[in-house]
């Protein structure tokens, strides 16, 4: 393009009447090439390339693991939520014709999905198996355990549960329903404050990241500043002085993040084993979750990002800013 | 070619650098631009390459009026036009190549059709075996050379050089003058600032002479025809 000399044919491509699928090759060849310039250019500043990547990572690091501590208590309480059984206790002295009218209308409920019952003697009888007061309950003269409905929820949020508990409390041979789910509600109440807390970490050590990338390429772009001029004085527009700039926030963000999920996935390892002792003491299946793939590259994505809006960012000031100042 | 309309450039604080300058540069014309130092000559560059804007009067190139062009079309007006610098201003980390090559990057040229360009210029400077080598590793002359090469490689129809023999001997500055003579034979207009009045007068090309600001004469150099 010349706008000075119309006839005049200046730019590569438009020289030789190039196919536009060609043209289509070309940009991405060079964008490319600028790319791997830009990640030699890092590679011939170590230090500094070093230092930023790391405090990349380790910015990166901070939130990656909250998340993930998040996403493992949820699992726990998740699996938790699967217990949130009624246990309705039957009033003495019922008999168990009316109890299997009840356990009927319950197993027609449409709002349960299960109803067992437990009757006084089976209780009793797992009680002395577990308890090991076996011997001394043979001591006892009748049985002071009550007939028991275990009712499961098909909805098994808090609240319906709750909901229906007030409603089969209401049946007139039920003594009294428990519902174990208050500390289930306060379990979710900390996993919701804790994602919350989450969230702010992890905007405000994204905001520092974000700052340090833009002193980083500032310091760059300042080191440069000749070859900016003189780069200018022989017409390179600023979109082309900053592309290399812009593509240096983007390895610096690659590399951050692969630096942050190395760091995760060592730590998981690193606890694996404390976790699977405390596990187990608890009889419990849980398995530390990783990063999934869908995470690792949400990670990777949200690295990259930083990476570009803070170069950008600094770009867009400095780069305009350097003036040639003469011939 | 290029046209100074009544440019009067001024600085804050009341230092009037060009005063009124007017002349005409025909296309494919050859001149100098001459003047003791502050007398004008920078300040006439920086208004055509547009690192400065007049404040008063018009330039215009190719009948463009430059105020009309906006800050990001700049760029592509230095394109047209070949800047040639007192110290060279290479990029001292990069190959001769790489320095000479650097306006046709900028411009989306690529693979044979750059090198072709590149070893094409640096051919008529005569540094076609320095190609590999890192301007350090060269003299001042070829330092100026590879400079040149730059400003041309992309085939400008206006070059511009600020003081070109500046830190050359005189054998040596008659090389550099030859190459613009060069250029200026294949239809190239040529504008060279100097202060070496002895190799202005003997080259016999138009001299525009600047005092103060003001010019002073537009013309062959009268007093130096004389033998010396």
């Amino acid at each position: 393009m010349s706008i000075l000399f119309s006839g005049r044919v200046s730019s590569g491509a438009s020289a030789h009447k190039i196919s536009f699928g060609r043209r289509f090759i070309m940009f991405w060849v060079n964008h490319v090439r600028q790319a791997l310039f830009s990640l030699g250019e890092l590679w011939r500043t170590p230090s500094a390339s070093i230092l930023t990547i790391g405090v990349l990572g380790v910015s990166l690091t901070l939130p990656a693991t909250l998340h993930l501590l998040v996403k493992n208590v949820q699992q726990v309480s998740d699996s938790f939520t699967q217990a949130a059984e009624i246990s309705l206790f039957i009033k003495d002295g019922t008999d168990d014709r009316q109890i299997n009218s009840l356990l009927k209308i319950l197993q027609a409920d449409n709002d349960i999905a299960r109803v067992t019952h437990i009757s006084k003697q089976q209780a009793l009888d797992e009680f002395a198996d577990v308890s090991g007061f076996g011997a001394a309950l043979t001591y006892l003269t009748d049985n002071p355990l009550p007939d028991v409905l275990l009712v499961l929820p098909k909805n098994t949020s808090a609240g319906s549960a709750r909901q229906l508990l007030e409603r089969l409390s209401k049946e007139r041979i039920v003594e009294f329903g428990k519902l174990d789910i208050d500390w289930l509600t306060r379990l979710d109440a900390i996993v919701g404050l804790l994602r919350q807390a989450v969230l702010v970490i992890a905007i405000l050590l994204l905001g520092a990241v974000l700052l340090i990338i833009g002193n980083t390429i500032r310091l760059s772009i300042m080191s440069k500043k000749d070859e900016i001029e003189v780069m200018k004085l022989v017409g390179a527009t600023d979109a082309f002085i900053q592309r290399p700039f812009l593509y240096s926030g983007v390895w610096f963000g690659v590399f951050g993040g692969l630096l942050a999920f190395l760091i995760v996935e060592a730590m998981l390892w690193w606890l694996q084993g404390a976790i699977g002792s405390v596990t187990s003491l608890y009889d419990s299946d849980f398995r530390l979750m990783a990063f999934s793939v869908t995470e690792f590259f949400s990670l990777m994505l949200l690295a990259v990002l930083l990476g570009l809006t803070g170069s950008y960012l600094s770009v867009r000031r400095h780069i305009s800013a350097i003036e040639p100042t003469g011939p | 070619m290029l046209e100074f309309d009544q440019v009067s450039k001024s600085y804050p604080g009341g230092f009037v650098a060009l005063d009124r300058v007017s002349f005409k540069l025909e296309k494919g014309e050859m001149a100098f631009l001459t003047g003791h130092s502050g007398a004008g000559k920078s300040t006439l560059l920086k208004l055509i390459s547009l690192i400065e804007r007049p404040s008063v009067g018009r330039v215009l190139i190719n009948d463009v009026d430059l105020s009309r062009i906006r800050r990001p079309h700049i760029p592509y007006v230095r394109r047209d036009i070949g800047i040639i610098f007192q110290n060279h201003r290479l990029l001292m980390n990069h190959t001769v190549f790489d320095n000479v090559a650097l306006p046709l990057v900028i411009e989306g040229f690529s693979g044979k059709d750059m090198v072709k360009r590149v070893h094409a210029a640096l051919d008529k400077v005569g540094l076609l075996d320095k190609v590999r080598c890192l301007p350090q590793t060269l003299s001042g002359g070829e330092q100026q050379r590879v400079g040149i090469a730059r400003a041309v490689v992309n085939k400008p129809p206006l070059l511009l050089a600020d003081e070109p023999t500046g830190n050359l001997d005189p054998d040596l500055s008659k090389d550099i003058m030859r190459v613009f003579e060069a250029f200026n034979q294949v239809g190239v207009s040529v504008l060279v600032a100097t202060h070496d009045l002895g190799l202005v007068a003997r080259m016999k090309y138009r001299t525009l002479t600047l005092k103060q600001g003001k010019m002073i004469n537009d013309g062959l150099l009268q007093y130096q025809e004389d033998p010396l």
